[in-house]
């Protein structure tokens, strides 16, 4: 189980990485945090001519906030955000997840931008930023572009970054300050057989708005449930408007079957899911946003 | 009645038997400095990569080598037919009874069997350049039809794997049994059925297989590193295979990373890094990684069986019958297939008309082998979920059904319609201790819920006899075995004070090297530090069997006592000689030889081992040296016994269930080291749970090959997924060992799918549900009761 | 000849400048090329942790990374705990026979070390997860939490290790 050879290389700029995958035409890769990409090489499921490492490249693994918007460097790792107060107070969606992904030392090399790179179906990662509508900003040799998440996830492990391509920023809107998440695994912290995110903002009335409802391992990638979320606009998530909710999300779902669970169990546990998350969203916060 | 060991823990001496002295292997282990296969790299050495075929069934046309052959760092290429020329076909070991030999060779040469089983090998600089070696070589195959599982394997258009020795891919089939199981059962007031599947798994020690090896042109002599239980056994198959004498090869197996039953005996690989040290005449080593692993190394378990237990309306069994096949894979590994469903089917019920129909049947997966507990947690799970069965039939509670057949102490020694000899024990005291420690009848009490989280509760219980060890030489013979049952040591003791141990079984976690030594420190009266403990080398031991079937301290005790008898016989001769006394009224203690009537009088043991080794001033007619050997076959097997218990709650809305308590209460005979009988406990039962719970080895039915053969993919247990685990011990000795030991080696592993089983259907009671295959997700879970739900509305 | 970089690693302390090729990995790099074979390779997928060292002061699984990316970096792996006697971790190991067969032991120890050095002590549910990265087939990890448990416990004021 050795990779194949490669040539490794450590640009010292973000403009010196964009050249060299320019120069490879997609026989190179970004190495971020390596914990999927590097075992992909060594079982051979992937050969490179070139690996370039921007693990030393100055002011990629910074979180900042900028107005409303909390801005990632790519490099940021699962384990910094776990702990930066400025995740907590401002995404606490994003903070609260990376508790299930992998374990310690695996959050402690993973970044955000390689996961979002990486665009696993159940990811936790790509979860949370779909529920948060984050913005992914790409760079290449020939300039940079925005792309929206929801865009940006194509399918499975498909995104919609070119080959030349870098992820060189993360931007996050000011987030709903109210958030459940559920995971189901088959051992502790695995890939995820279904995942749930939600997050929302509950007026002093009681009523809630800008629900987004974001749904894992459900589909060749991670999905939005917009209707059930525009379902339940104004309400205050009643027993009632909650379950016909779930019951809609299954409109969006194409679930797989593999060794975690089969297709037509994940279509049992979406709805249970999208209910027990609305639930918690609604019993578990202050009455309101301050 | 049944002799009960005495533990009061305060008599016990620091390092005799009975105490929990620290072990001898910890140091250099947890230093780092334990030395692993792939720890240790000659000059010049090798490395091995294995071309494997991805298809569960397929001819070989053609092999390409030439592009390997010229890549740079390449030393060597083998193929089918250079392993045919060369060498022999692999020898079993452990044959099932009345089986025929398929005969199988370290590489596939015109069809492989299985995906995985080797085609190709090459040896290169590092194992970096052998994989890309392996890369570039072209196997033309033709994928052939392939057989999944041991129902299709059965179908008479099904191909056969083996057509050259079987008409059809059924390898055996036995009866075996005593009474009139079938006229019982016909008679009988209720006769509950069902059919079971056991999940296919992995042992998975956290070290591979590995193997270095040394060819020594001049002398014709093999020099072996091998993670391997069985140092002995791995160096009589190498030889028949490579066509040597037995005495030119040696093997040497120091640290082993786990065995579990996995390392028992040799696989292709060894044989192909053999010839190609012999060919390259250079060492080569080969480390397995993990994808290799899950698809060549041996798996564990995998049947399906369909079971009836007869009964009176009093509750009493009457009749029990087990018809199951195992699916063995593609060959007969040198361990076969689990052999102790059929000799533990009855378990502790006194039950006179049983029998099983035991069919081991040949199938495109790689080959099954033995795994701790080997044959006897499927017993158990069907056994027990059949009993719960019953119960409810009968209305009975569960308990109070199983303490009504269980076996008594004044009933044994009792032979089991197997042939089973239970040689002691309590049963009943476990089971009433298993079931006060779960809470049972609080349970009972109170009900299975929905709590107010619309959880259901359930409690399951799974009482067990295990063997540990086994009969004698006379009893294998009659089964084909082509290993032995004897265990033998050499006591050396030596001039600077201490004993040497010279043992063939080698340290794979059990603790070897600390029990032997605790043994030798308490019949000769030495220190336990002075005691040092030499395992594995086939070249510095006296032949054995070797470490597996919870035998190894079972069988070696009886070794060591003996020599360590005759060796302190021997210490005492000298040392009363030489201080003008009788041997009759000296004693050792520690490290002296004195007098017990006078105890200035006295001798430093090095110098008694001193005269003895240089011969001066010895006791006319004395035998120079003091060395002691001895070997020891045990004429039975003890067998352990318990039962488990477990609480779990259920989430009957997506078949979620969390394992609360597991409790186990178990029978261990006389604890040499009582901590490290608990760490041998709670190992099987993790284990044990990973099967009940998460592990599967699956093959896609329409591709043959396997699905989840990474560590990804195949769930295995973390920290963070059991359950702490209640553990309480009876000491009941057995008559028939050294010291009234029983094995505690794969105990672990027996009760855990029953019990957590058992549980869920206990908390599922009221929908009916019943399950009867592992492992038991929150998906099968669910689909549970999704049955149970229809055929409710079905009979409605 | 495939191409070589040149690293150089401080590895538990020492200084070491090495050649190597761009797809060793870090674990193999510490075995074969400075003969620690204490860091045990598992599954070479970073899923059983038995390789796990300490980079700069933070648990990694050396099979994920490779040794050409830790130039310039301070690797700490288990040969750098005992000196005469044994580390007081190591020493919680062998009172509470927290190790049976060895192979996964130094994994669970540089994890165990990586959480001391942080001056953390979490709970023993918090310490289940903490320890998910490493398996050990053998003991069933209940030994295990006991012997963290009780080395963090006693830690008192003793310096941290790895940091
Ligand atoms: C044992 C184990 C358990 C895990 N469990 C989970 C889990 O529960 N949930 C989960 O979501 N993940 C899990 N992972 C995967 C983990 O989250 C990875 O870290 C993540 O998928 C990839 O991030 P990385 O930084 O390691 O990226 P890398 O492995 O370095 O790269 C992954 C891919 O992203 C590309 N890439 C990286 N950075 C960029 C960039 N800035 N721009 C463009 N492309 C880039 C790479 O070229 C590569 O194709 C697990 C991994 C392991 C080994």
């Amino acid at each position: 189980m050795k990779s194949a050879p490669f040539t490794y290389v450590r640009p010292a700029s973000v403009e010196e990485a964009l050249h060299v995958l320019d120069e490879q035409a997609g026989a190179a890769r970004i190495l971020a945090g390596g914990q999927s990409l590097v075992p992909m090489l060594q079982m051979r499921l992937m050969q490179l001519d070139a690996l370039v490492d921007i693990n030393r490249l100055p002011g990629l693994d910074e979180v900042r906030a900028a107005g409303a918007e909390t801005i990632f460097g790519p490099l940021v790792r699962y384990a910094t955000i776990e702990r930066l107060p400025l995740v907590a107070e401002r995404l606490p969606l994003l903070q609260c997840v990376m508790r299930f992904v992998g374990d310690p030392q695996i959050r402690n090399r993973g970044t955000i931008g390689g996961s979002l790179a990486q665009a696993d179906p159940t990811g936790e990662v790509p979860l949370s930023c779909l529920a948060l509508d984050a913005t992914i900003v790409a760079a290449s040799v020939s300039g940079t572009r925005e792309i929206l998440i929801d865009d940006f996830l194509v399918s499975s492990y498909t995104t919609a970054l070119e080959p030349g391509e870098m992820i060189t920023e993360i931007r996050f809107p000011l987030a709903p300050h109210h958030f459940a998440f559920l995971e189901r695994n088959r051992k502790h912290n695995d890939f995820a057989v279904v995942n749930v995110a939600v997050v929302g903002r509950r007026g002093s009335d009681g009523g809630w708005s800008d629900l987004r409802i974001a749904l894992g391992g459900v589909s060749d990638r991670v999905v939005l449930a917009v209707e059930s979320a525009a379902l339940l606009e104004g309400t205050t998530l009643e027993e009632d408007a909650i379950a016909q909710a779930a019951q809609l999300a299954l409109d969006v779902i194409d679930p797989p079957t593999d060794v975690r669970g089969t297709a037509e169990y994940r279509r049992h546990l979406v709805p249970v899911y999208v209910r027990r998350a609305l639930s918690k969203l609604r019993d578990d916060h202050e009455p309101f946003d301050a | 009645m049944a002799e009960v060991v005495q533990t009061t823990r305060t008599s016990l001496r620091e390092g005799r038997i009975g105490s929990s002295v620290s072990r001898k292997e910890d140091d250099r282990l947890l230093r780092g400095e334990g030395r692993f296969t792939d720890d240790v790299e000659p000059g010049h050495c090798l490395h091995m990569a294995v071309g494997r075929c991805p298809f569960p069934h397929a001819r070989i046309l053609s092999i390409d080598v030439s592009q390997a052959v010229a890549l740079e760092g390449v030393e060597d290429v083998l193929v089918g037919s250079d392993v045919v020329s060369r060498s022999d076909p692999i020898s079993v070991l452990r044959p099932v009874a009345d089986a025929p030999d398929l005969g199988f060779y370290a590489m596939a040469t015109d069809v492989a069997v299985f995906e995985g089983h080797p085609v190709v090998s090459v040896v290169a600089v590092s194992r970096h350049v052998a994989e890309d070696a392996i890369g570039l070589i072209d196997v033309d195959y033709e994928p052939l039809p392939h057989v999944f599982d041991v129902e299709s394997a059965m179908d008479p258009r099904s191909p056969v794997l083996h057509p050259r020795v079987l008409k059809s891919n059924l390898l055996v089939k036995r009866l075996t049994g005593a009474g009139d199981p079938e006229a019982r059962l016909a008679e009988a007031d209720v006769v509950v059925e069902e059919r079971f599947s056991i999940n296919r798994v992995s042992p998975l020690p956290m070290e591979t297989r590995a193997i270095v090896a040394e060819w020594q042109a001049g002398a014709r002599e093999l020099t072996v590193r091998h993670s391997t239980q069985v140092p002995h056994l791995v160096r009589k198959q190498l030889a028949e295979s490579l066509r040597l004498e037995d005495g030119a090869v040696r093997v040497i197996a120091t640290d082993v990373g786990g065995g579990f039953g996995l390392k028992l005996g040799i696989y292709p690989e060894d044989v192909l890094a053999c010839l190609h040290a012999m060919r390259a005449r250079r060492p080569v080593k080969w480390v397995e990684d993990r994808i290799e692993f899950f698809r060549a190394s041996t798996h564990g378990r995998e049947s399906v069986h369909s079971v009836r237990v007869g009964a009176r309306s009093d509750g009493q069994i009457t009749g029990m019958f087990d018809a199951y096949a195992v699916d063995s894979g593609g060959y007969n590994s040198p361990m076969g297939s689990p052999q102790l469903t059929s000799h533990m089917f009855t378990g502790p019920y006194r039950v006179n008309d049983a029998g099983t129909e035991h069919s081991v049947i040949l199938t495109n997966k790689a080959p099954v082998g033995a795994y701790r507990g080997y044959g006897q947690p499927e017993s158990c799970f069907v056994r027990e979920l059949l009993i719960d069965r019953l119960a409810c039939r009968l209305g009975r509670d569960r308990v109070e059904l199983r303490a009504q057949n269980m076996l008594h102490s004044q009933d044994m020694p009792w032979q089991s319609t197997s042939g089973a000899t239970y040689d002691s024990g309590d049963y009943e005291a476990c089971l009433r201790m298993a079931a006060q420690a779960i809470g049972y009848e609080e349970h009972v009490k109170r009900g299975r819920g929905p709590g107010t989280d619309g959880r259901y509760t359930g409690v399951g219980l799974a009482s067990f006899v295990e063997r540990t060890g086994y009969a004698s030489s006379k009893f294998l013979a009659r089964r084909g075995s082509r290993f032995g049952a004897h265990e033998s040591v050499t006591l050396r003791a030596n001039r600077s004070g201490g004993v040497d141990v010279y043992n063939g079984v080698s340290t794979f976690g059990v603790g070897t090297e600390t029990s032997f030594a605790q043994i030798v420190a308490d019949v000769i009266g030495i220190d336990f530090d002075s005691v040092r403990v030499h395992l594995g080398d086939t070249g510095a031991s006296p032949l054995n069997t070797g470490g597996f079937a919870s035998r190894t301290l079972i069988a070696s005790a009886g070794a060591l006592r003996q020599a360590a008898e005759e060796l302190r016989a021997k210490i005492l001769r000298i040392g009363a000689f030489m201080l003008d006394s009788d041997p009759e009224d000296a004693v050792i203690s520690r490290g002296v030889v004195c007098l017990r009537d006078d105890p200035n009088a006295c001798l430093p043991l090095a110098e008694v081992y001193d005269r003895a080794i240089i011969n001066q001033g010895m006791p006319p007619g004395e035998e120079p040296g003091l060395e002691s050997g001895a070997q020891f076959e045990p004429e039975a097997a003890a067998y352990g016994y318990g039962t488990a218990a477990a609480r779990v709650s259920v989430d009957p809305e997506t078949g979620d269930f969390d394992v609360e308590r597991f409790v186990m209460v178990h029978d261990c005979g006389t604890p040499v080291n009582p901590v490290l009988i608990d760490g041998q406990v709670l190992g099987g039962l993790a284990q044990g749970y990973g099967q009940a719970v998460m592990e599967e080895l699956r093959y896609d039915e329409e591709t043959g090959q396997l699905i989840n053969g990474t560590m990804m993919d195949y769930f295995m247990p973390t920290a963070a997924d059991l359950p702490e685990i209640e553990l309480q011990h009876t000491f009941v000795k057995s008559p028939v060992t050294p010291f009234g030991v029983r094995g505690v080696g794969e105990v672990g592993t027996v009760p855990g799918c029953a019990t957590i089983a058992s549980a869920i259907c206990d908390a599922l009671a009221d929908f009916g549900v019943e399950i009867n295959r592992l492992p038991l997700s929150p998906e099968s879970v669910w689909r549970a009761l999704n049955q149970a739900k229809a055929s409710r509305e079905v009979r409605s | 000849m495939p191409e070589r970089v040149e690293v150089t690693i401080s590895v538990n302390g020492r200084k070491h400048r090495r050649q190597v090729e761009p797809r060793m990995h870090l674990a193999d790099f510490l075995r074969h090329e400075l003969g620690l074979t204490g860091t045990h390779i598992g599954c070479e997928q970073g899923v059983c942790g038995n390789c796990t060292v300490l980079v700069d002061g933070q648990a990694v699984k050396s099979c994920l990374m490779f040794a050409a990316q830790a130039d310039g970096q301070r690797v700490t792996t288990v040969e750098s705990l005992a000196e005469e006697e044994l580390h007081p971790l190591q020493q919680a190991f062998k009172d509470a026979h927290a190790l049976q067969c060895g192979y996964c032991t130094p994994g669970f120890l540089m994890a165990a070390a990586a959480i001391a050095a942080e001056g953390r002590r979490p709970s023993r549910e918090e310490l289940r997860e903490e320890l998910s990265g490493v398996i050990c087939r053998c003991t069933g990890y209940e030994n295990i939490l006991i012997a963290v448990e009780r080395y963090l416990e006693d830690r008192g004021e003793v310096e941290a290790v790895g940091g």
